[in-house]
């Protein structure tokens, strides 16, 4: 059971308190219907499947009950960093100067 | 067999309790510290089992957990029957009683040995192999005879009743493995302050130091020192001993799964005492000091009672003062197998000789020996053993095959191929393995968590490296962790240093063809079995495994990796580390299902959530079915009626008269904020802006692919506020998904959602006499259909109880649902139940209502939609708020495949005979003579006797369903092929008559 | 008189001995889920008449009304049954210049106490995070083993569990089972 820091309690918490909400940063269309079909299709259902680093959306369910994102390794599992939900996709490279 | 083999006041068991105890049938002393195999032995007895396979004698190989071949059957008591317990792991206490496994009828002399003599048969693969031809010998021949034949032991067929306890534990460091190297670690952790927890699988805590004679630490022996360091880490409070506990599996982030022994070696325990306790263990630090594995040698024979590992014998003998043999002969590539043969010549024991495959083992050793008046064969090699059920005899001959071979008559042959660093956890945590290409074995690599590997496992062997390694890890973890420690030093003297070399099948004069040489032993898999496969064409590791099944036994190959791994190389042609060893998984030893379910039995397995009346449903001798985590009523059968019976009477009532409904596990959503109708716009597909408060409306919410996901009335209480309800099973997931939409989507908007699912309990009354029922009791609303039409909400109370009062009909009848704040809800249903004596009122259940939904043509999400339905394949495009610019899933709407007129779109099914009642999830075909594959159209959704119609009636999802109505479809069943004609999907009342009738 | 029927009522179990535990049931009162944006949050205090705590965990309490801050923009409040009406009218009054939602959700929980020596390593059976790490005085929303639940530490010993009430049967059977080990001393 992974240990999940939520951004909003400030705080490492166990991992059954947590649900995964998929892919990060992908946008709802402010009008969807100026959306073509092709890009409304990649809306939808076209996700990056990262191998290693991917940005991801969790839920703080059973806590604060916050949504928020995470770059997560989705080969060892673990977390890199998480940060509030409406911050900016962080930059790889900037975390692993931190790390 | 009566000698006895015990040398009293030896070893650590106490001399003072004897014990009695049963294997097949016998009674046997042994004394309390025993194990059954340390028992067994001092009464002479090494024949324990018959193997998996070949049904081959077998008797006791090691001393702990690594043991593939003595395994029991033990019995606790009635349902208390466990196979495949490992003989050198149970503790004996009085009244035990166990029995050997895999034979029949005897011991002794069983039938299924005629295996051994049809070895050919069995050989790798066979399985895959033997089985093939003719087919028709499949179900009848070779099925029946693998599945008598496979497996090990016996599954009992009583409900376990044991019970079993779980915890969660946080600890600074957890040290697993209570040996030398594990006590430093605990030591320094310990008195650096940290929190510890130290756990070891064994009865006694100490490991090697258990069976120490040669060294001393600190002018103290083993044993003396041992006994001080358990002292002082039981004053620390700081620190926790757990022995009889095996850590399991080593999880992401220092989570350990530990599993504790409570009852099983106790003769009598209170009745409730649990019997294991999972601990789940998050640790800062981890220090792994688990040892290292035995290796066995891979010769012909080797598998023959009385065959064992060397150290175990000097563990038998100096821990529990057994003796295993009277004559030993011992066979190694290992110069600690000298030591264990050093202490049973000591003992008294006659050791024929010692055979060193080695050329050129320790000249000091080799004197030693001599003192002992021990014959030293050195450079020689063993080529076979002798002997029934106990070896008689063992021949040897020189490594080069140069010479004689000689017979030497023993009674137990010890054998050492070197030692494995055990390295289960630490893979289990993702760690990779490094070769050490001197030593022939592999080592740790990096960790990947905040863990260190100590001791043999490390590679380091012997007592000091031991203590140092582990003091120094100790207290580097508690520095890590922000503890100061200090290190230790342990002054260890007469320690001898050991070092040994590896062989794949030993050297020999015979054709190896014909060798029974067994690398794992509890699956039968023998070094010809592994060249086999990778003569087959089998290369990689993991397939070789699986293909022989080395490694795959209730053992996981402890005792068998390594050897199955050089064999398999040298067959390939390629270096060990090349071939990679197979993946370690937990758990590391067999472990109960009692242990992993802990609480999560019987009533605790799964949450059974009740709603305020369910009891009163329960006295009335309601059937409840489940809906999600809930139980709710599913009928109220009167004495001796049938469901069909009860259903019709409950269906009638509602129709005539009157029923009541518990709707309280409806899912409700209380959406608040000056931004609540814009956030009901974008959410849902309806309009909401313009329903005035004290309205309803029935509101359909897609998921941004455009198909239906949940259902349900919504009410505007006022302007800010919205009481919306979902399905009983959406209400958790609706709440997410508005969640979702509101925090990362429109975070802008100032609208907030509670669940109050659980705040009112739901009362629904349904029938013509609905509203006559509720006039005297209700306070403060009016019911007259002018004030409260279909369709609207109003608050007031209900027998003096604050209510919110929906007018909607989930029946077609004049309907109401009567929400009061849960703890009400009981005595209001009552009142409302013995009110309603005077218009017969019935309770009904969900299949009632499930019935009456239908015959109105109500959908059930979830039933009669899955998840590929949209609002206008439902029939329920009416809902689209035509004018608004977006909700969600509107865009998916517009896409093409949403357009094509022949998606599955729901109807009514009237089947021709009105008697059938076509069963739910029956698929539909156009053309019942087209042949077989036939194309499947559609499928039925729901399915009910209608009571109010007189016949069944069927709701379902067909191609392009709405332009075919009145044409026939086919539904084929095994028995027969039942026609039916496609309707609209309301059967009942069509023109809603009844709503205010 | 339509009479209020309380999920757990007359249930207690207690320990005595070397580490006595006491698991209760606790009377009915009133209990709001109150939202409202953080920069809002002072008019929420006067109304509530007390600082409403803006770190997640954090409780304060005052004259028999008690907030636990949940989530950022959330709070569970605690007060007498009597206390609620005006809470309700108190909160009706800012609604105006401060909006925000406040539900009654008195009836949506069970309220359930542990006190004693062992309540923590009682509790630990079923909650995964280190409650030797929870301060006294703060309090969070978890799971107990698989129901979810608002845990409250009141002293270094007692606990406060407020349970929706389809899920404290399950929660106290959980907590009578975990009992046996400091029956048993184990």
């Amino acid at each position: 059971m992974l240990l999940i820091r939520c951004p909003y309690c400030n705080a490492e918490r166990p991992e059954v308190e947590f649900v995964y909400a998929g892919e990060a940063h992908i946008v709802r269309p402010v009008d969807p219907s100026q959306t073509d079909d092709d890009q409304w299709r990649d809306h939808l259902y076209v996700r990056n499947n990262a191998r290693g680093l991917h940005f991801e959306r969790w839920r703080h369910i059973h806590g604060c009950a916050r949504f928020f994102n995470a770059l997560r390794d989705t080969v060892s599992d673990k977390f890199v960093t998480t940060y509030k939900a409406g911050l900016p996709r962080p930059r790889i490279e900037d975390i692993k100067e931190s790390m | 067999m009566t000698k006895a083999h015990r040398i009293v006041g030896r070893g650590r068991i106490d001399a003072s309790r004897p014990v009695h105890f049963t294997f097949n049938g016998v009674e046997y002393q042994g004394y309390r510290g025993d194990t059954l195999a340390s028992a067994l032995m001092a009464n002479g007895v090494h024949l324990v089992g018959r193997s998996f396979k070949y049904h081959r004698p077998r008797g006791i190989l090691g001393a702990g957990s690594e043991e593939p071949n003595a395994l029991v059957g033990v019995t606790h008591g009635q349902g208390r029957f466990e196979p495949n317990t490992r003989a050198t792991m149970l503790e004996i206490y009085p009244g035990l009683a166990t029995r050997s496994q895999n034979h029949w009828p005897s011991l002794k002399w069983d039938v299924g040995a005629i295996n051994d003599a049809l070895y050919m048969l069995f050989s790798a693969g066979f399985y895959y192999k033997t089985f093939m031809w003719p087919k028709a010998f499949w179900t009848k021949v070779y099925e029946p005879f693998i599945r008598r034949a496979a497996g090990l032991g016996t599954a009992p067929f009583e409900p376990d009743p044991d019970s079993y306890a779980s915890r969660f534990a946080h600890c600074d460091i957890l040290v697993v493995g209570g040996g030398p190297a594990g006590i430093a670690a605990a030591l320094a952790a310990g008195r650096a302050g940290a929190k510890v927890i130290l756990v070891d699988e064994h009865a006694d805590l100490g490991g090697s130091l258990l069976s120490e004679t040669d060294a001393t630490i600190a002018g103290l022996t083993g044993q003396q020192w041992l006994d001080e360091a358990l002292a002082a880490l039981a004053d620390l409070p700081n620190v926790t001993l757990l022995s009889r506990t095996t850590a399991i599996g080593y999880y992401h982030e220092n989570f350990v799964g530990l599993c504790e022994r409570i009852t099983d070696h106790l003769e009598h325990s209170s009745v409730g005492t649990p019997r294991e306790r999972l601990w789940k263990v998050r640790a800062g630090q981890v220090v792994l000091a688990q040892g290292s594995i035995e290796r066995p040698l891979v010769f012909d024979g080797n598998d023959r009672p009385g065959v064992m590992l060397a150290g175990a014998a000097r563990t038998y003998l100096n821990r529990y003062g057994v003796t295993v043999g009277e004559r030993a002969v011992v066979v190694t590539s290992h110069d600690s197998a000298w030591l264990a043969a050093f202490d049973m010549a000591k003992a008294g024991v006659k050791v024929e000789a010692i055979v060193d495959l080695r050329s050129d083992p320790s000249v000091d050793l080799q004197e030693r020996a001599r003192v002992l008046g021990i014959q030293i064969l050195v450079g020689w090699t063993v080529t076979g053993t002798r002997g029934r059920l106990r070896i008689k005899s063992v021949r040897v001959c020189p490594v080069d095959l140069g010479g004689d071979a000689h017979i030497l008559s023993c009674d137990v042959l010890l054998m050492c191929g070197g030692w494995t660093p055990s390295l289960h956890l630490f893979s289990h945590s993702m760690g990779k393995l490094r070769w050490d290409e001197s030593e022939q074995r592999f080592l740790p690599g990096d960790h990947v968590e905040a863990s260190r590997t100590v001791g043999a496992g490390n590679g380091s062997f012997g007592l000091a490296a031991a203590l140092a390694e582990g003091d120094q890890a100790g207290a580097a973890a508690a520095r890590e962790l922000g503890y100061d420690s200090a290190p230790a030093t342990y002054q260890v003297n007469g320690e001898f240093a050991l070092s040994g070399r590896y062989f794949n099948e030993l050297p020999t004069d015979r054709n190896p063809g014909k060798a029974k040489a067994f690398v794992d032993f509890q699956n039968d898999v023998t070094a010809k079995d592994i060249r086999l496969a990778v003569r087959e064409g089998f290369r990689s590791i993991e397939h070789v495994k699986r293909y022989t099944t080395n490694g795959m036994a209730t053992d996981q190959g402890k005792t068998s990796n390594m050897n199955g791994l050089a064999i398999a190389a040298d067959a390939v042609g390629r270096p060990m580390p090349e071939v990679g060893l197979t993946t370690f998984r937990p758990p590391y030893t067999p472990t109960t299902f009692g242990a992993f379910a802990g609480y999560a039995r019987n009533g605790l397995f799964e949450v059974t959530r009740k709603t305020p009346i369910d009891q009163w449903a329960e006295s009335e001798g309601a059937i409840f079915e489940p809906v999600s985590l809930w139980r709710r009523a599913w009928y109220f059968p009167k004495a001796g009626e049938t469901m069909h019976a009860a259903v019709a009477r409950e269906c009638a009532a509602v129709r005539s008269s009157i029923g009541m409904f518990d709707a309280s596990t409806l899912g409700k959503i209380e959406v608040v904020g000056p931004d609540a109708a814009e956030f009901m716009n974008r959410l849902y597909t309806n309009p909401w802006t313009k329903l005035a408060p004290g309205r309803c409306k029935y509101g359909l919410l897609l998921g941004e692919d455009g198909f239906i996901r949940d259902d349900g009335v919504i009410g505007r209480l006022a302007q800010d506020r919205f009481h919306v309800t979902t399905t009983t099973g959406g209400a958790a997931r609706v709440l997410n998904m508005m969640e979702d939409y509101l925090q990362t989507e429109w975070p802008d908007l100032k609208v907030w959602l509670t669940s109050t699912t659980e705040q009112w309990a739901v009362i629904a009354l349904n029938g013509p006499n609905s509203r006559k029922l509720l006039e005297p009791l209700v306070e403060g609303i009016d019911l007259s259909d002018e004030q409260l039409p279909h369709m609207a909400v109003a608050e007031g109370s209900i027998c003096g109880i604050p209510t919110r009062l929906f007018r909607v009909s989930f029946t077609g009848e004049r309907g109401y649902e009567v929400n009061v704040p849960a703890r009400y809800g009981r005595a209001v249903w009552e009142t409302l139940y013995e009110s309603g004596q005077e218009y017969g009122i019935v309770a009904y259940g969900t299949e009632t209502m499930h019935v009456l939904r239908a015959e109105k043509g109500y959908i059930i999400i979830g039933q009669d939609t899955d998840g590929t339905l949209t609002p206008n394949d439902a029939g329920l495009g009416w809902t689209i708020g035509k004018t608004k610019p977006d909700f969600v899933g509107k865009r998916s709407l517009a896409r093409p495949d949403m357009l094509k007129d022949d998606r599955k779109q729901l109807v009514g099914l009237l089947t021709s005979d009105p008697t059938v009642i076509l069963e739910e999830g029956a698929q539909i075909v156009f053309d019942p003579d087209q042949p077989i594959p036939m194309r499947m159209v559609g499928h039925v959704t729901s399915s009910y006797w209608s009571e109010s119609l007189g016949r069944s009636i069927a709701l379902a999802v067909i191609e392009a369903g709405s332009r075919r109505i009145g044409e026939v479809v086919h539904i084929p069943m095994p028995d027969r092929t039942h026609a039916a004609v496609i309707s609209q999907t309301v059967f009942f009342d069509p023109q809603n008559s009844r709503i205010n009738a | 008189m339509t009479q209020a029927r309380y999920p757990l009522s007359g249930d207690k179990i207690i320990l005595t001995g070397e580490h006595p535990v006491t698991i209760d049931g606790l009377d009915d009162c009133a209990r709001f889920s109150l939202r409202i944006a953080p920069s809002q949050s002072a008019a929420a205090s006067a109304a509530l008449g007390l600082d409403l705590p803006v770190e997640i965990g954090g409780i304060a309490s005052s004259t028999g009304r008690l907030a636990l801050c949940l989530g950022p923009d959330e709070w569970f409040v605690l007060a007498a049954k009597a206390d609620g009406a005006a809470i309700v009218s108190a909160f009706a009054e800012i609604y105006g210049q401060a909006p925000h939602s406040l539900v009654d959700v008195s009836h949506r929980e069970t309220g359930i106490v542990i006190d004693g020596p062992l309540s923590a390593l009682v509790l630990q059976s079923g909650i995964a995070f280190d409650l030797a790490a929870m301060p006294v005085g703060t309090g969070c929303r978890t799971l107990l083993d698989k129901a979810q639940i608002i845990l409250m530490r009141e002293t270094a010993n007692r606990f406060r569990i407020e349970v929706w009430h389809s899920f404290s049967e399950h929660i106290w059977n959980f907590l009578a089972a975990v009992r046996r080990e400091p029956e048993f001393n184990i």
